[in-house]
């Protein structure tokens, strides 16, 4: 944290070597926002190296009693948002452009249940096709909730919307996966879910 | 099919008491659309973060660089035009000066009072036109219409100079 300051202060001061050190730290965090908001990996390449030059072109505006990580998670998500506004404006769809570009997770080999962590990736991987499927702010509060662990006040924060907005758009939100999830159930599944009685 | 409260409860993703998991496996096992909820919690609660490929910060580098070059050749490319099409126009605005300058006195002089009695003819057909105009329009719109309109025009220019304000201080996100 000590060095984050440090380093955000020496970037203020025009200091590249301590941006980089930023990039460096911060990458995964802006990277995996997103991808999981565009959908597909060279898009979210582009949109973090876009997000990590308009926090550098930005670097004055940024307040140091804010988080820096939310600041930077801001900037990304208004941006995929914009981004999937366009996409949506000139008519292009997500699904033609995504289906071969997704990267799915590999599986865990030292997990001890080798087939619960394959069925738990599987549910990550239509979780991950299902997100495409929702409007882009409540997707980006979905991510910011579950990939974050972000609270509803920094949500509101970092997407400009109240507190109020947050939770209805993170109910909407898991109302609508469940939703598609339901309609997109895999045939091929034929393990019992937890919560599903032997008899069924 | 009632879902309350289980949808509540699967939503909050707050702990439940032993009861309330009871009625809600209960629940679960004929509800479809709650053990989707169910479902959907659990695989976003087991998430997990995917990094960029090796070698981001060098290729953000290489990026950050060129935006460099792109922003230092625009500025130029902008110089450039500014400075050009600030000659072109001060050449077209001293050229009247400079062709009158080979000009004899008599015909400056006259060319110099031409202007000025076109000036004030101009202003006074204005003066005359906007009194005109301060008499008769005045009497199409009763006194509150005019009230309305002028806190209108003004309410709008304000949230105009605010929206403006605001895009420029605070830029979305950032």
């Amino acid at each position: 944290m000590k060095d984050e300051i440090a380093w955000v202060t020496q970037a203020q001061q025009g200091n590249d070597e301590a941006f980089t050190h930023l990039v460096e730290e911060y990458q995964t965090h802006v990277y995996n926002l997103c991808y999981r908001m565009l959908g597909e990996p060279e898009a979210a390449e582009d949109a973090a190296q876009e997000t990590f030059l308009r926090a550098y072109q930005n670097l004055h505006r940024y307040d140091q009693g804010r988080s820096f990580a939310t600041w930077l998670l801001s900037i990304g998500a208004h941006y995929c948002i914009d981004r999937l506004r366009r996409r949506k404006l000139s008519m292009f769809s997500i699904d033609e452009e995504n289906d071969d570009g997704t990267t799915f997770e590999i599986a865990d080999a030292s997990s001890p249940d080798p087939e619960a962590e394959s069925v738990k990736r599987e549910d990550r991987d239509r979780l991950h096709i299902l997100l495409k499927g929702l409007d882009e702010t409540d997707r980006a509060a979905i991510i910011m909730r579950y990939w974050y662990d972000y609270s509803e006040i920094e949500i509101a924060e970092s997407l400009q919307l109240t507190v109020s907005a947050v939770k209805s758009r993170l109910h909407r939100a898991r109302r609508a996966l469940a939703g598609m999830w339901q309609e997109e159930k895999p045939l091929t599944r034929t393990e019992r879910r937890v919560y599903e009685s032997p008899a069924f | 099919m009632n879902h309350q409260p289980f949808e509540d409860w699967l939503l909050d993703d707050k702990p439940i008491e032993p009861k309330q998991k009871l009625a809600l496996d209960a629940h679960l096992r004929i509800c479809n659309y709650c053990s989707a909820l169910a479902e959907t919690g659990r695989a976003l609660q087991s998430v997990k973060k995917v990094s960029p490929s090796a070698g981001f910060a060098a290729r953000f580098q290489t990026r950050l660089a060129m935006q460099r070059v792109a922003e230092r050749r625009r500025r130029l490319w902008g110089a450039v035009l500014f400075t050009f099409g600030g000659l072109v126009m001060l050449m077209w605005m001293a050229a009247p000066y400079l062709v009158s300058f080979f000009d004899s006195p008599a015909t400056r002089i006259t060319s110099l009072v031409g202007w000025g009695v076109f000036l004030v003819t101009t202003l006074r057909a204005m003066i005359q036109a906007g009194s005109v105009m301060l008499d008769v329009i005045p009497g199409f719109l009763p006194p509150f219409a005019w009230m309305v309109l002028v806190s209108a025009f003004a309410g709008i220019s304000l949230l105009w100079s605010i929206s403006i304000w605001r895009f420029v201080r605070f830029p979305r996100g950032v």
